[in-house]
């Protein structure tokens, strides 16, 4: 395995009383992007800072490319960050922009033009050099900050919630553009977000944090298919939450709860209370026959290309099924109020502590 | 909200008197000052409007002439220290703790609640030749000859056999410090607004971007506050220009501004036309430098600096 380009070493931050960040260790390797991903007030955004060097670390340390950054401020950090509502100088021309973090690198004039001209290329805004800012729309800005902060050929680029000041259409297409430009350049990207589909389609690996814990750091696969706990369950794709009770008789697992005595495929730790998450697409309906587990028929919340269904359990609790186009026809034809059975594949449900 | 036209009554209610007060109290006085500015004193009581230009005329002699310049360079150089003194003050207001920022801004602003002639007489206190200043430099003095003498130096007066207090009141100093003593509250309170207004993102930006505080502040926070920085420059210059009391007290009738000679016109010289005309020049140099800040202020907001 290659040497992380940034190493966070055990790293809390305090305001005050408030603690932002706790305790948090991560390894961001090179060439990948990485998601920093929770909601609003989890730290992820203080954390990007103090890799920028815009905050200090109340404990441990960050290191770029193995040198610890302690005390480094950060115009002397081998990083840079393209903010979240872009900070494109207004009084500055675009080319401008891009020649104003290479020229406090020192570099001869021709250099600078060459490598603004080449910086504008990447992003597509050749021909927008002499704009100022004002004369361009939120994209063609945000591509301005790209360009600056690429322009300095930095070892990470930081991006702080890269796409949320961009309207839906557009933010499409800039995801898969960002990870073309990351394909392209190289270098590592970390993206602080609080939209879990945006750091499932983009990164190659996305640390999950909430009230500056670390809940689980995978790649995105594994954290929809197998979440650590219920936090990045329920934070990650839609899912459903069974309250169970486990016992064990031989060497099944059985459990109690709503879902009637199930028996689990794998084995899991310990006994007790226990939830059982399982995902909406694990769930198939069909019209109601004797025996086996039913429900009454909610609202179909038709999307296209399926439907999320809602279901209420003979005791009351409801579940979410995703259903394709052949099983919304048939569910939308039977009308809410009808009766529908369900059937579960336990081989995808996660059992986690409650 | 209603067109005016739509509810003529309730406009008018609020035109009205205010219009009023300002036709009476100041279109009207403005337009006789006007008349006066073109008419001839004839005898001690007696003033004619001939419609003359005499009285704009008498504004080229050099004796004028070097007033106005004298006003002009008092109030430059007032304005600039004003500048100098106020930006970094508001800069540590607009990045001071929210909770003592209020307080920051009460003591800035404390000054306007004593009356203006208090002020200039503590002034006056202050700057004498046996005032609180030389008190202050005289004691810096007197620690440093003795300093001096205790390591035997004493006998050579390095720094004068005796102590020289500076005189302030009756020159160009006193009332630079008294003119820059009473405006810069109107230099800081527009520059920290401006301030305040400012993204923090954009100074991030540039030191994300390798530039240092200096370049950042020269290159970034500068440009971006220079609205605010026009609007300190013009709200200090305007009435640093016309300024009567401060000169008057701390010039001691040496250093004149435009506004002790024009009261001389109208009080002890009987003349009335000289002094209107003045006044009303006064006014046209406001005019052109309050038009030439709404130009470059116009071009400013085309380059984006609000």
């Amino acid at each position: 395995m290659p040497d992380p380009i940034i190493s966070i070493q055990g790293v809390s931050k305090y305001f005050g009383d408030f603690m932002a960040v706790e305790d948090i260790t991560i390894d961001i390797e090179p060439g990948e992007i990485f998601a920093l991903l929770g909601p609003s007030g989890c730290g992820k955004s203080t954390l990007l800072r103090m890799i920028a060097g815009f905050e200090d670390p109340s404990e441990g340390r960050v290191l770029i490319g193995g040198e610890d950054m302690t005390g480094v401020p950060a115009n002397k950090r081998p990083v840079n960050m393209v903010f979240q509502s872009y900070a494109v100088f207004p009084h500055m021309t675009v080319s401008q922009n891009v020649a104003y973090g290479l020229k406090m690198d020192g570099l001869p004039k021709a250099e600078i033009k060459e490598k603004v001209a080449e910086a504008l290329e990447q992003v597509h805004l050749s021909q927008f050099a002499a704009r100022l800012p004002d004369q361009l729309s939120g994209g063609q800005r945000q591509r301005v900050a790209l360009a600056r902060a690429l322009a300095k050929r930095p070892r990470v680029l930081l991006l702080d919630e890269p796409l949320s000041a961009l309207d839906a259409k557009l933010r499409d297409a800039m995801r898969l553009e960002l990870v073309k430009l990351q394909e392209s350049v190289g270098v590592s990207f970390v993206m602080v977000t609080h939209d879990q589909s945006e750091a499932l389609a983009m990164a190659d690996r996305v640390a999950v944090l909430k009230d500056g814990k670390l809940m689980q750091l995978a790649d995105p696969m594994t954290l929809y298919q197998k979440p650590a706990n219920r936090f990045v369950a329920d934070f990650i794709g839609r899912v459903n939450f069974f309250d169970v009770t486990q016992s064990t008789k031989g060497s099944a697992e059985i459990i109690a709860g709503p879902l009637g005595a199930l028996t689990l495929p794998a084995p899991v730790t310990g006994t007790g209370e226990h939830v059982l998450a399982l995902r909406p697409e694990y769930i198939r309906l069909s019209p109601a026959k004797e025996g086996g587990l039913t429900g009454t028929l909610g609202d179909v919340g038709f999307q296209g290309d399926s439907s999320i269904v809602e279901v209420t359990l003979e005791g009351g609790k409801q579940v979410q099924a995703l259903a394709g186009p052949e099983d919304t026809t048939m569910l939308l034809s039977l009308g809410t109020g009808a009766a529908v059975a369900l059937s579960i594949d336990l081989s995808q449900a996660r059992l986690l502590p409650a | 909200m209603e067109h005016y036209r739509q509810n003529l009554r309730a406009f008018a209610a609020f035109f009205v008197p205010s219009a009023g007060w300002l036709l009476v109290f100041f279109v009207v006085p403005l337009a006789i000052i006007f008349v006066y500015s073109v008419s001839e004193t004839i005898s001690l009581t007696e003033i004619k409007t001939t419609w003359t230009f005499e009285n704009y005329a008498r504004l080229l002699e050099p004796e004028i002439l070097t007033l106005f310049w004298r006003s002009l360079w008092l109030a430059g150089i007032s304005t600039v220290i004003c500048l100098c003194v106020g930006y970094p003050v508001a800069l540590v207001i607009a990045t001071a703790p929210a909770k003592v920022k209020p307080w920051l801004l009460l003591l800035i602003i404390l000054p306007f609640w004593t009356n203006l002639l208090i002020r200039t007489y503590a002034l006056l206190n202050i700057l004498g030749t046996r005032g609180r200043l030389n008190g202050l430099l005289e004691w810096i003095w007197t620690q440093g000859d003795r300093a001096l003498t205790f390591i035997g130096l004493g006998a050579y007066d390095l720094i004068g056999e005796d102590f020289e207090p500076i005189t302030f009141l009756g020159r160009w100093s006193g009332v630079i410090i008294g003119l820059v003593y009473v405006h810069l509250p109107f230099a800081i309170l527009p520059i920290y607004a401006s301030l305040e207004k400012l993204d923090r993102s954009y100074l991030e930006a540039s030191l994300d971007l390798g530039a240092g505080q200096w370049r950042t502040f020269r290159s970034i926070l500068l440009p971006m506050t220079m609205a605010g920085v026009m609007t300190a420059a013009i709200i200090t210059f305007i009435p640093m220009l016309g300024s009567f009391l401060t000169p008057a007290l701390l010039g001691r009738g040496q250093v004149d501004m435009i506004a002790n000679v024009i009261e001389r016109q109208f009080k002890g010289a009987n003349e009335l036309p000289f002094g209107s005309a003045m006044s009303l020049f006064l006014l046209y140099v406001t005019f052109i430098i309050l038009a030439i800040q709404s130009f470059a202020a116009s071009r400013g907001s085309r380059r984006g600096i609000k």
